[in-house]
């Protein structure tokens, strides 16, 4: 049926290696350079997922509490390995560097995070997450879309508000009145110009257009746009950015990028990155370690880069995952599904503290912790207090702010 | 048995003419796209024959894929990694004259979702894929359970670790939330239920192996239904309750018909589906066969998916590309076969375009067309069998690339421009140029193709 060079055919052309040379045009991107401000500040806000459900109950320890060495007979950590913030709770040992930043007033420990009747189907949890609804209408916005909806000027859409640097666009980001770039590499993204410059120019024209025949073109129509319009900047971003910060793992490359972009003062205020792996029903240990360890390593990064770069007083980090896992640990040396976590703010402008109260460990729902903080409560203070967003409008209810911040 | 409306049978002349643009249409969805001779003699066939022939007997064509992988593994195609087994799907893909065999291959593929991420032994994997295309258009009820005793499934999920002392729900879980109820139609308590059924199910290297010791023989309660059940009797009451079929023809119309059906016409297909006892080809038959199939919310709707686009752009063009490139192609655009990003598969539609994926499709396009004429047994875009040397009217050559590209549905001013493009060169227009120069021409040809295959519109299907 076929011969070995016929299955084969040239050799590695592959796109892998592909550079995304020639896509973009230089010559559209100043349009719309000094859009009207509206109402809003110059502060960023990066939110990192873990993706898959962090335990939580190993990575904020309540390490004095003989319950836990009950319910986690080989996946505990021992008082004298945790990373100690009190003298009854400590983090994961891998994550000393977090310590740091904790020690330094710069890492706000948020624990007992969750919400009512919680879901323990990722896809459904992370939808909660990101539209910030547990309503069984899921709005068609993210929790951050909304903010690049209400503090929308006119201009916007010429401009990049939002980012996500995941490779595909979280549902956060999802917003009515922009559309929001999603890529995994700045460089190959916004590479040289092509070949057929020409040919760029009359594709631009051609992509764009009214008489929509039908609502998906129309949404390729404006991605479209948005890969013409922002391949400029993001390449002068990475061609203005020098450090010497070394980032550990994937999740570091994306901070980085994050910092290239931030550097790059282009107005960006949402940036998004992502973790995945935290779906340790199965010999958890040594996985959780090294997750945790490149969470922590990659956070401290970011920070020392940002201060290097002048840029820490403007930046917010906030870390969170779909939910944590059961407190039992099971037969295959893992978690199963759970309901509450914790969350990490990380930044210059974070009161670095422990926040909330820890969950019982007496009292569970259904063998998981019970929340004793909402999650929106950690959104509406970031919205409120950082973002400059009217939380209650935005979030559909008025939920109590957290002492986070110390602006 | 109710009567149809949606599903009413399309009668070609009275709901449309079947003629080549009808043909496309239903040729894109059930397969991977068609060169216009294919589409003339699809025509030519009939529409009742063309889809009957759909689901004929492809035995002969299964004994000589079998034959050639035979042949080539271990040398060609290995279980290394490198991407050689993925590439051997898409040689399938490339080749076959039953495309509707892979593309059903392709939608269980996403719905039962399962990567080689985790499941890194590969020749599971490819034993998975095996499965899924003998029971491509088979029964749901034997496909489900051959999936809940697929060994891939049960590493993926973590079945080996459900045991009676400590059931694991992972699978459970998946079973009804994903793969047949959805979300909203159990309990907790059944999910708890349903994992003590699947107690046992575990695997002897390749092959399903019921571990007694495992097992936990209790009573079990599950929807609504007392017996000392194990897994085929889960998998037989999920197949009772209403809401599997529902959800099965929703996704089966998503992926073949239109991507957001109106909700009577999902209604109208789970009924469908049940009265049809879950046969898929049954169901799709009729789908195939429906006014609704045929109708305007189904035509050039739906978002081409990565292999769709790099599958369908080769079999369209004729284009010859190492099977290699086309799995890395996909992968780059977001589909990476094998590997989908998670245990709900690939979301599909809007989802799949985001700015980094728009720029790789317009890469993708411009690699086809700078592919030389002639090449060897290289890859190869034979630009003269798309536009004839000979022609050298700028409008003939822009009305025949949007006939063969894109059903002849573009508007007059961006034809124009297309036009207006295609005789331009650095420095400006070259119309005499362009009609006695059939280098030039080919050149200016080759830079026109690749800007209709960026087009937004070439990206529907």
């Amino acid at each position: 049926m076929l011969s070995r060079r016929e299955f084969l055919g040239q050799t590695a052309t592959g796109l892998s290696a592909l550079s995304l040379g020639g896509v973009m045009p230089s010559l559209f991107a100043r349009a719309g350079e000094s859009a009207a401000k509206a109402d809003r500040n110059d502060h960023v806000l990066v939110v990192v997922e873990l993706n898959g459900g962090n335990d939580g109950l190993n990575t904020v320890i309540p390490f004095e509490n003989p319950l836990y060495h009950k319910y986690r007979p080989t996946l505990r950590l021992a008082k004298e390995q945790v990373v100690k913030l009190t003298d009854q709770i400590g983090l994961h040992p891998a994550m000393g560097e977090a310590g740091a930043l904790f020690k330094a007033g710069k890492l706000a420990v948020i624990q007992g995070v969750g919400y009512p009747e919680p879901d323990r189907s990722h896809f459904r949890s992370m939808e909660i997450w990101h539209t910030a609804s547990t309503a069984k209408k899921v709005p068609y916005t993210g929790w951050l879309g909304r903010v690049l909806d209400q503090q929308f000027a006119p201009g916007d859409e010429e401009q990049l508000r939002g980012l996500a640097l995941t490779g595909t666009l979280p549902q956060a980001l999802q917003a009515e009145k922009v559309a929001v770039p999603a890529l995994q590499q700045i460089e190959g993204f916004a590479a040289t110009e092509g070949t057929m410059p020409a040919g760029q120019k009359v594709l631009r024209k051609l992509s764009s257009g009214a008489g929509d025949k039908s609502d998906a073109l129309g949404f390729l129509r404006r991605q479209a746009e948005t890969v013409f319009r922002t391949s400029q900047k993001l390449r002068d971003a990475a061609a203005k950015y020098k450090s010497t910060v070394e980032y550990p793992g994937n999740l570091g490359q994306q901070l980085r990028r994050a910092a290239q972009v931030i550097n790059a003062d282009l107005g960006v205020r949402l940036l998004y990155v992502s973790q995945g792996g935290y779906d340790t029903h199965n010999q958890q240990a040594a996985s959780h370690q090294a997750l945790l360890g490149e969470l922590a390593g990659a956070l401290a990064a970011f920070q020392k880069d940002l201060e290097q770069l002048k840029f820490a007083s403007k930046v917010v980090v906030m870390v969170f995952s779909e939910f944590g896992r059961r407190v039992d640990e099971n037969a295959s040396k893992g978690t199963d599904h759970g309901a509450a976590s914790c969350m990490f703010v990380a930044g210059s402008p974070v009161r670095g503290k422990l926040v909330a109260t820890y969950p019982s460990l007496e009292k569970l729902g259904d063998g998981d912790l019970i929340h004793t903080v909402d999650f929106r409560s950690v959104y509406a203070t970031l919205l409120d207090k950082w973002l400059g967003c009217p939380s209650e409008k935005l979030l559909g209810e008025k939920f109590p702010l957290l002492d986070l911040l110390t602006t | 048995m109710k009567s149809t409306v949606h599903f009413a049978p399309y009668v070609p002349g009275q709901d449309g003419p079947w003629d080549a643009h009808t043909a496309a249409h239903l040729l894109r969805r059930v397969g991977f796209g068609a060169t216009p001779e294919e589409i003339q003699q699809t025509v030519k066939k009939g529409f009742e024959t063309t889809v009957e022939d759909l689901f004929a007997d492809d035995r002969e064509q299964e004994a000589a894929f079998q034959d050639t992988f035979r042949r080539i593994h271990g040398t060609l195609v290995d279980f290394e990694g490198g991407g050689q087994f993925q590439a051997w799907w898409c040689y399938r893909m490339l080749q076959t004259q039953a495309p509707l065999r892979e593309k059903l291959t392709l939608f269980w593929h996403g719905h039962f979702a399962t990567s080689s991420q985790k499941v890194t032994e590969l020749p599971l994997m490819h034993q998975q894929c095996e499965s899924l295309r003998r029971h491509a258009w088979g029964n749901f009820h034997d496909l489900v359970l051959a999936v809940s005793r697929d060994p891939a499934m049960l590493v993926w999920l973590d079945n080996e670790a459900n045991t009676k002392e400590h059931p694991n729900e992972n699978l459970a879980r998946e079973l009804m939330e994903l793969f047949t109820l959805g979300i909203g139609n159990y309990t907790e308590k059944d999910v708890r239920e349903a994992a003590r059924a699947l107690t046992g199910w575990h695997r002897d290297g390749a092959k399903f192996h019921l571990r007694a010791e495992a097992h936990d023989p209790g009573v079990k309660t599950f929807l609504g239904q007392r017996g000392h059940f194990d897994g085929t009797d889960v998998v037989d009451i999920l197949m009772q309750q209403t809401a599997t079929p529902r959800l099965v023809a929703r996704k089966l119309l998503i992926f073949f018909a239109c991507p957001e059906p109106p909700e009577e016409v999902v209604t109208e297909a789970g009924e469908l589906f049940a009265q049809m006892r879950l046969s898929v080809k049954w169901f799709l038959r009729d789908l195939f066969q429906s006014k609704f199939f045929f109708s305007a919310a189904c035509r050039r709707t739906r978002i081409a998916s990565p292999v769709e686009l790099v599958i369908g752009t080769c079999r369209s063009l004729g284009v010859r590309l190492s099977c290699q490139e086309l799995y890395t192609s996909m992968a780059a655009m977001g589909q990476d076969l094998f590997a989908p990003p998670n245990v709900k598969g690939w979301d599909g539609e809007k989802k799949w375009i985001n700015s980094a994926a728009w720029a790789v499709r317009g890469e993708f396009a411009k690699r086809i067309a700078a592919l030389a004429s002639t090449n060897g047994v290289g890859p190869r875009l034979n630009v003269g069998r798309l536009v004839p040397a000979g022609l050298a009217d700028p409008d003939k050559v822009v009305d025949l690339l949007v006939e063969r590209l894109l059903d002849g549905e573009l508007a007059k001013e961006k034809r124009a421009e297309i036009a207006r493009f295609l005789i331009t060169a650095a420095d400006g227009p070259k119309l005499d140029q362009f009609r006695a120069d059939p280098a030039f021409r080919e050149q200016q040809v080759r830079a026109a193709l690749a800007l209709i295959l960026s087009l937004p519109e070439y990206h529907m299907v």
